[in-house]
């Protein structure tokens, strides 16, 4: 039923409304074909971000892949938290790491353990267009204990611009949406990790 | 769908363009497959390359016009967003004209309803009177005024280009002067994208084979006295030749061929410029080997208006 859903409002409703109105491309999207898991990393600066990405994944197992979504921005109310459950398939995390009982990584290692894929904002938030922020450890941490699981950057150019930041308005602006080559990484340290993944996003903006 | 097809009923001279068209594409794909092999260049693959994307456009245009005229008012008014769309998406506007852009967009099915049901007054000033002064008022409400001259110019001018002037094309439709007495508006509408789009081809390969003395050095050296005269003379003669799908006799002809080709030239240079300014060779790639949409519709969206109303002077004093 889930699936069903999603693949009505993304795969049909979004992927065509982007695609003709919007004038959103997809750039090298075959390369999710025939993975069956994947950590997709993204830059984020509208809300936009999550509906390019998501209607960019093939149907067959969009109910396979969950947007993270920070609790304190998207969960305020029941109905804020049904509309990301089931609309947005999204899994709703803390944004730090002070209970215990209660991390992130957890809850998103125990999404990949049941053979979940996620997309990830490793920014941490919506930053300035353009402009890549740091990468947050919590990356670094997830590839760290699923080191066999692909990586794949994804750069979602001039998206924001069909939704800036504080606007309610969605307009059509030619864009795009690139994905790389899963990254490889030299080893399992944490700078390592980081260094290689914004690597990967800095070569996909040019 | 049946209802759509039904409607298709070819009177015997556009049956003729869509022949004249095919054999033009056939010829020109063989021709550059042999050049190709005999002396592979650049150049070819490049023909190669706008001569597919040309066979695309030549089926998605004749179907458009050939069906039902609903289906031609939605694909026009489809052209008229794309444009519109390559425009804002390149001039980088402030963040405070998105509203304003809105109204834009919302403007295009407004002046296409009432080409539609041929309301001539309200079509003509909607933009040029309504909208010219609607636009820069809008601006002015969200209150930031820096930079506000710029959103002021290239909010109305991509009005005026882009869903004015395009969409002369979707009124030469059902115009009712321009379908009576054995005109056909349908037929106009072929003649003047056939001869627009020749003048472009031809004004380009005058150019390539004899062109030497730049027109326009400074804004597009790929433009030259040669290319622009042969492609009057060119385009003119065209015209003469394509005379069986419009009213006009053979001296009315001449002045509306060889006038089209001028402002398809002036189109043209128009948006040279405005990509120079923004340091761009195309407007976008939306269409391989042409650039942008904008980079093919320049020449259309400046010949439109001016043929319109030349016919219609024509008809109603004749």
């Amino acid at each position: 039923m889930k699936k069903i859903i999603l693949i009505i409002i993304y795969s049909i409703f979004w992927k065509n409304f982007l695609k003709i109105f919007i004038g959103l491309k997809y750039v090298n999207e075959k390369t999710l074909k025939n993975k069956k898991q994947f950590i997709l990393i993204a830059n984020h600066n509208s809300h936009m971000d999550t509906m390019a990405i998501m209607s960019a994944i093939p149907s067959r197992y969009i109910h396979k892949v969950h947007p993270i979504a920070a609790r304190d921005f998207f969960g305020g109310s029941l109905f804020k938290k049904i509309l990301m459950r089931y609309l947005v398939n999204a899994t709703l995390i803390q944004r730090d790491r002070d209970d215990p009982n209660n991390d992130p990584i957890d809850s998103m290692n125990k999404m990949l353990k049941k053979s979940r894929s996620l997309i990830l904002f490793p920014e941490g938030s919506r930053g300035i267009p353009g402009v890549m922020a740091k990468f947050k450890k919590g990356l670094g941490y997830l590839i760290q204990r699923n080191p066999e699981i692909n990586v794949i950057p994804v750069y979602l150019d001039n998206v924001y611009k069909t939704l800036p930041r504080g606007k309610n308005l969605i307009l059509p602006y030619n864009c795009s949406i690139k994905f790389g080559d899963p990254i490889k990484f030299k080893s399992m340290e944490m700078d390592d990790i980081l260094l290689s993944s914004e690597k990967a996003m800095q070569k996909l903006m040019k | 769908m049946n209802k759509i097809f039904n409607s298709i009923n070819l009177i015997p001279e556009i049956q003729w363009v869509i022949a004249i068209i095919l054999a033009i594409l056939v010829f020109a794909t063989i021709l550059f497959w042999f050049w190709n092999r005999i002396k592979p260049s650049k150049l070819v693959d490049e023909m190669q390359l706008r001569t597919k994307s040309w066979w695309l456009m030549c089926i998605i245009f004749l179907f458009a016009s050939i069906v039902h005229p609903v289906v031609t008012y939605l694909a026009l008014g489809f052209l008229s967003f794309l444009t519109l769309r390559e425009v804002y998406s390149l001039l980088n506007l402030r963040e405070v004209d998105r509203s304003v852009l809105f109204f834009c967009y919302i403007s295009i099915p407004i002046q296409y309803y009432f080409a539609f049901k041929g309301y001539y007054t309200l079509f003509l000033i909607f933009i040029p009177v309504f909208m010219f002064i609607i636009v820069p008022f809008l601006l002015v409400l969200t209150g930031e005024t820096k930079d506000i001259i710029r959103s002021m110019c290239i909010l109305p001018t991509s009005l005026m280009l882009g869903v004015f002037g395009i969409s002369h094309l979707a009124l030469l439709i059902n115009f009712p002067e321009m379908n009576s007495n054995g005109v056909s508006g349908k037929a106009l509408l072929l003649f003047l994208i056939f001869i627009t789009e020749a003048n472009d081809i031809m004004q380009f390969v005058w150019g390539k084979i004899f062109g030497k003395h730049k027109i326009l050095p400074r804004v597009s050296p790929n433009k030259t006295w040669e290319g622009f005269i042969g492609g009057v003379i060119s385009t003119t003669i065209i015209g003469c030749l394509m005379g069986f799908l419009t009213p006009l006799n053979i001296w009315q002809l001449i002045a509306i061929s060889s006038s089209m080709a001028v402002f398809g030239f002036m189109g043209d240079a128009i948006m040279s410029a405005v990509k120079r300014d923004f340091g761009v060779k195309d407007m976008s790639s939306a269409i391989p080997g042409h650039g942008g949409i904008l980079d093919r519709v320049d020449s259309l969206s400046t010949t439109a208006s001016p043929f319109f109303h030349l016919i219609y002077l024509i008809l109603i004093t004749s």
